[in-house]
């Protein structure tokens, strides 16, 4: 009697330790997510930055709950080089498809820097059924194919803001500076790239047909870095308003080159270096009174939404001030919130097979760094002008001493719209 | 408009021949088309951006030592490398190219591609010219582009050192049986080219900032002006530099800024089909060749 309850203690025992090796072994292996982006400019590799402090915040609190098991997070990146305009797009794919072989991924954040390379992924990864979290690509092309075929890209989310809410915010803002200030002339002048095109051409149609005066539309090929002829149309034609939308570091020439000139209109818009909380003292002052867009918040903080004071706390905590303080307008909040959205929707889905993760991040509802994170049906996440109810991008002015006031939306304001000094 | 484009396409065209008068120069008297001509005007706005941000040297002193590093680079590409594979001219533009692609993306990998990489500029402010507000730094280039002329035409008619290099220009043989080392000339031109677009870059970067995209535009730039006007023409560069500068000032007022890329192309092609030796070109033309 007591051989057999020895034997069946000892049987019980092996069956605890067998459970427990394997569980071990399963809780060992972690999660892996891959970056591929063009690592070496800002918006990508500030999202990489922020997607890898994501990682290391989840992982130091034990990790991300997958059926009981919690598992950690691996950060898996590959810079696909597809700043450079020379670069094919089957390169990039080429190198994307290699990393989703190779190293097998359970996810993909952050994604394509250019949205021409995004759309060309997004067939590519459709193929493979992965959950993948674009933050940087803003073309709403992508909205398009969702419309047409959900089933084919069911994998695919964006979490950053989009063309037509990046179009809402200009657009509110300029009825406001009409309302203000009486303005309705406006120049435009826009990097060629798609999203920006798209952009500027939809804020001109809106303009037209709310009685303002478009008195030109200059479009530069990336890597411009002399905007005098536009300037002295600026000028010449008395607009009000110069509306640039540039994300190249040379396109802070025009903020130089206009106070140069003397260029009595204000400018209002997207340059992407004089996003950086840096930027002041970098162009000595010469970004005054221009208002830009931030297209998440987090990047800059707001009283009203703690969450990206703490991810920009936390940001600078790891990376340094001087990081923080050059961090771009972008895409960052958007790729430290993704790695958060995605970790809540395995936790929901209980398991890290695609399609259960795909159907959980269709339902989530979180507040993030940008604000409240849902999706629409199209896979975007929605953005609009109160946190509480979506994520937020944030319309900023730089005023003196040296700081970016948010204000607008209202409920993130700050402050209000001044006219700057050199515009009498 | 009319007063703003005459003015603005006199910078431009200023600009254009601070960029190209050292490329000219280098293949008129030594026959090296330098394609490291891009690469080197970069290099020279990272040297003085360097020496100012770290060593903290006055801008003046930054300024002369980025000009003397870059010339003496140019001597040292032309008596290393040029100097084996001289009269292969394949040869040549290959390895200069190399080079010039192995500078700027190194620079690119480094990472030297913000906003922060610029250079100050000589006198902040501007002033008023004919209703249109002209910075100080666009003055002082059109100031700097007419004295560096003035200088190359005393150069090269009161120097010694600079009459060599015409002779050489000229009839290398004939000025090789009078004494003149012609490798030794060439290594001169490569150094005076190289040293000619430092002063281009140290005058025209602090205008925008230092980026690698800029290099290859350089070169862009430096071929347009040099095959419209003619490759070993002092004159022909300042003529190609006024048609290229004002057309591309024209077609940005007038059509789009996405043009003026396509200006240079379009007049590098219709220069070729046309005139192939460039407008005050000395190459004879095929016909009269054969």
């Amino acid at each position: 009697m007591k051989r057999v309850s020895l034997l069946i203690m000892i049987m019980f025992l092996g069956i605890g330790l067998m459970v427990g090796f394997v569980r071990i072994s399963v809780a060992a292996e972690p999660i892996v997510i891959g970056v591929p982006t063009a690592l070496k400019q800002p918006e990508s590799i500030d999202s990489f930055r922020s997607a890898e402090l994501a990682v290391e915040e989840i992982n130091a609190k034990g990790g991300v709950l997958v059926g009981g098991v919690k598992r950690s997070f691996k950060i898996i990146s590959l810079d696909t080089a597809e700043e450079r305009p020379g670069i094919p797009i089957h390169d990039i794919l080429a190198g994307v498809e290699k990393l989703v072989l190779e190293k097998k991924p359970h996810a993909i954040v952050v994604g394509a820097y250019r949205s021409e390379s995004f759309l060309a992924q997004m067939d590519m990864i459709a193929k493979y059924k992965l959950p993948y979290l674009e933050t940087i690509s803003l073309t709403g092309s992508f909205e398009e194919r969702m419309q047409k075929d959900p089933e084919k890209y069911r994998n695919i989310f964006r979490i950053c803001l989009n063309v037509p809410t990046s179009i809402l915010y200009y657009t509110e803002l300029l009825k406001f500076l009409n309302k203000e200030f009486g303005f309705n002339r406006i120049l435009f002048t826009v990097q060629d790239i798609l999203a920006f095109q798209q952009t500027a051409q939809a804020v001109q149609k809106w303009c037209k047909e709310n009685g303002w005066e478009v008195v030109g539309y200059d479009a530069y090929p990336t890597g411009s870095s002399d905007f005098s002829t536009t300037l002295a149309k600026a000028k010449g034609l008395k607009a009000q308003i110069i509306f640039p939308i540039y994300y190249t570091a040379e396109s802070s020439i025009l903020l130089k080159q206009a106070r140069s000139a003397r260029t009595p209109a204000i400018l209002v818009g997207y340059v992407g270096p004089a996003t950086q909380e840096n930027a002041w003292g970098v162009f000595e002052g010469q970004v005054e009174g221009l208002v830009n867009l931030c297209y998440s918040i987090g990047q800059i903080p707001v009283k009203t939404v703690p969450k990206s004071g703490e991810y920009n706390k936390a940001y600078g905590k790891k990376w340094g001030e001087d990081l923080r303080r050059k961090l771009v307008g972008h895409g960052p909040a958007s790729g430290y919130d993704a790695v958060y959205i995605l970790a809540d929707a395995i936790r929901r889905a209980g398991t890290l097979d695609g399609n259960s993760i795909v159907s959980a991040l269709e339902k989530t509802d979180i507040n993030g760094a940008i604000g409240r994170i849902r999706f629409n049906k199209n896979h975007q996440v929605v953005y609009g002008l109160d946190p509480k109810e979506a994520a937020v991008g944030c319309l900023f002015q730089w005023k003196k001493p040296g700081t970016r006031v948010p204000v607008f939306p209202l409920p993130i304001a700050e402050g209000k719209i001044d006219l700057p000094s050199y515009i009498k | 408009m009319i007063p703003t484009i005459l003015i603005n396409g006199l910078v431009n065209s200023v600009v254009l021949v601070l960029i190209a008068i050292g490329f000219s120069l280098t293949f008129g008297i030594s026959g090296v088309a330098n394609f490291a001509h891009g690469a080197f005007y970069l290099l020279s706005g990272y040297t003085a951006w360097m020496l100012f941000r770290f060593l903290g040297l006055p801008y003046p002193l930054v300024i002369l030592i980025s000009v003397v590093t870059v010339g003496a680079l140019g001597a040292i590409m032309y008596w290393v490398v040029l100097l084996r594979i001289r009269g292969i001219i394949l040869s040549e533009v290959v390895a200069t190219f190399a080079i010039g692609v192995a500078i700027l993306e190194f620079f690119k990998w480094m990472g030297f591609h913000t906003y922060e990489f610029s250079l100050p500029v000589f006198i902040k402010g501007s002033m008023e010219i004919a209703g249109l507000f002209l910075d100080y730094q666009r003055i002082a280039i059109v100031f700097i582009g007419l004295a560096l002329l003035l200088f190359l035409w005393f150069f090269v008619h009161y120097t010694k050192l600079g009459l060599a290099l015409r002779g050489i220009a000229q009839d290398e043989f004939t000025a090789m049986s009078l004494g003149i080392d012609s490798d030794w000339t060439a290594m001169i031109s490569l150094a005076l080219g190289s040293a000619l677009v430092a002063v281009a870059a140290i005058s025209i970067l602090p205008l925008g900032i230092i980026a690698p995209s800029v290099g290859y535009d350089v070169l862009l730039t430096a071929l347009a002006v040099a095959i419209v006007g003619g490759l070993e023409s002092t004159i022909g560069i300042v003529v190609g530099s006024l048609i290229l500068g004002y057309s591309q000032v024209i077609v940005a007022s007038y059509y789009t800024p996405l043009w003026m890329t396509v200006v240079y192309l379009v007049a590098i092609v219709g220069v070729l089909v046309i005139k192939p030796s460039g407008l005050f070109g000395k190459s004879k033309e095929l016909e009269e060749r054969v």
